[in-house]
């Protein structure tokens, strides 16, 4: 594939050098009361890749994404996300953040009685501006939605209630609602553990096309291991809240995933 | 490869296993103080309200009587029926609208998902309130507030659908599913966007359900609003009754009950299509 970047209707975007990182996060530590969840986990992410976290239920994938957006209790030697420092954000500027960070959800999160369309559009709400306030949406901001909406390769459904449509379409508005907020990031929590088989692939491989065409990093957590090999440049393995790996999905071996979810060799096909 | 691990398969008792497999299930300890609480409530109910099979039997001759007298309708003067009907149907249609849209506002502070302690608390008050008067009170207030008539009338059902509905709006809107209001948040989306995107759209088949049954319920009140002075065919109603003018008065309660079928079976229509 050749890694052409497509610029999308209305959309100006500071080209950041390939080597810029858009996440940092050094020592990140999370603790709820007496469970440590994350216990001094290091990444990095760049801008073009997708990033695969591995582990376990429980071993602070989720905690992790969380704490990249503020929403769960974390402290850090170092956590920059999109050039901001996200432990010292609140209020206005912590929404700032997280319009700045698209996320897709293992179970679609899309509001069901709305259309296609206008669930694409909730994501661009942080900038809808005043206009918004009497409930519309501008032209300009229609047109956007409607392209991402043929981008994910589902315009045809833009009509359609987001519940009348299958689990890989739902997935796919999803991805267009994260890519309307013109992220920096996009933070997918498992996003094809409701999806069968040939839906992951399909869906994995789109979120791959995206981190190249917009040049971000996409943040993707699994737990099958064959599924990281196929669709990520790098992978964080997890486990009880450590880093247990970390480097390219080819270095990714049988030993190293045995790492990641120990030995009864539950990791998937 | 590790070798598949023995699945442990718990055992109950054979004495467990007989019960559960009965096919008279004998309630447990909670259904049984359940079924004692129903006939202690009831058994003091009797005891409080003269309330006697007896009388009831003794009295059905009367009863007979009474709808014999009521016979045959007159509907000499059907045209003020008519009249009074659209009143009151108007004034169910403006009470219903104006109690619904601030139920409305007043539900997202009642929505424990969306408002915080302070003002759930208060504004569940407000609706407790609101709902222990009965309608006739607030007519009557309203009356005395600006005169004899349908307004008073619409006033009083506008407050009466506030207690009714309210409460029941804020439910609705308490159990949307989470998700969705989660991306929203996550994707920058401020609260009252939250509320206009992903509870309201999420929550509107139930509330245009609930706003439909409270609109019957309000056709079936204003009927009565009339009593005090408040308009609607109540007030005819009354008078038909105080002067023994029988006919007049069966011929309204038959339109009453027209009007109030056709508007009852419309709205079960209309809710079936949405929901």
């Amino acid at each position: 594939m050749t890694a052409t970047v497509e610029t999308r209707v209305g959309q100006t975007r500071p080209v950041v050098p390939p080597t810029e990182l858009t996440i940092v996060a050094r020592g990140v530590r999370v603790s709820y009361g007496q469970t440590v969840a994350l216990d001094g986990v290091d990444l990095d992410a760049r801008p073009g890749e997708v990033l695969a976290l591995l582990g376990h239920s429980g071993s602070g994938k989720s905690t992790l994404m969380k704490s990249f957006t503020g929403m769960a209790p974390a402290s850090a030697d170092e956590l920059t996300v999109a050039g901001r420092d996200v432990l010292a954000q609140h209020g206005t500027r912590l929404r700032e953040l997280r319009a700045d960070v698209g996320h897709v959800f293992q179970h679609f999160n899309l509001v069901p009685n709305l259309s296609a369309m206008s669930n694409v559009l909730t994501g661009g709400l942080h900038r809808a501006g005043r206009y918004n306030l009497i409930g519309g949406f501008g032209a300009e901001q229609r047109r956007e939605a409607l392209a991402l909406l043929h981008r994910v390769g589902i315009g045809d459904k833009a009509r359609r209630q987001a519940r009348s449509l299958s689990g890989g379409e739902q997935q796919r508005v999803a991805i267009a609602r994260a890519l309307m907020q013109r992220p920096k990031v996009i933070l997918a929590d498992e996003p094809v553990a409701s999806l069968d088989p040939r839906l992951a692939g399909s869906v994995l491989s789109l979120l791959r096309e995206i981190a190249l065409e917009q040049q971000i990093p996409v943040i993707v957590s699994l737990h099958v291991v064959d599924l990281a090999r196929r669709h990520a440049d790098h992978v964080v393995g997890l486990r009880a809240g450590r880093t247990v790996f970390s480097g390219s999905a080819a270095d990714l071996t049988d030993r190293a995933a045995q790492e990641i979810y120990g030995e009864d060799g539950e990791f998937g096909a | 490869m590790p070798e598949t691990p023995t699945v442990p398969r718990p055992t109950i008792t054979t004495k467990d296993e007989a019960r559960l497999t009965r096919s008279v299930q004998v309630p447990g300890v909670g259904g049984l103080v359940g079924v004692a609480a129903v006939v202690v409530i009831v058994a003091w109910s009797v005891s409080g309200s003269d309330f006697s099979i007896e009388r009831f039997v003794t009295g059905m001759p009367r009863m007979g009587e009474f709808l014999v007298r009521l016979w045959p309708p007159d509907f000499g003067r059907f045209g003020l029926i008519v009249e009074l009907l659209v009143e009151t149907l108007q004034m169910a249609v403006l009470g219903t609208i104006i109690g619904a849209v601030l139920s409305l506002f007043l539900s997202f502070a009642a929505a424990s998902n969306i408002s915080p302690p302070w003002l759930y608390a208060s504004s569940r008050f407000v609706l407790n309130v609101l709902r222990s008067i009965p309608e006739l009170i607030f007519a009557l207030m309203f009356v005395s507030a600006v005169g004899l008539g349908p307004f008073a009338g619409i006033l009083a059902l506008v407050l009466g659908s506030i207690g009714t509905i309210g409460k029941i709006y804020a439910e609705a809107m308490e159990s949307v599913p989470s998700g969705p209001l989660d991306a929203l948040t996550s994707a920058g989306a401020s609260k009252r966007q939250v509320i206009a995107y992903g509870v309201v759209p999420q929550a509107s088949p139930l509330l245009v359900s609930y706003t439909l049954l409270l609109f019957e319920g309000n056709v079936r009140g204003a009927t009565i609003l009339g009593l005090v002075g408040a308009g609607g065919i109540g007030m005819e109603l009354t008078t038909a009754m105080r002067l023994y003018d029988y006919g007049h008065l069966l011929a309204i309660i038959l339109s009453i009950i027209v009007l109030v079928t056709v508007i009852d079976r419309i709205s079960a229509i209309i809710r079936k299509k949405i929901t």
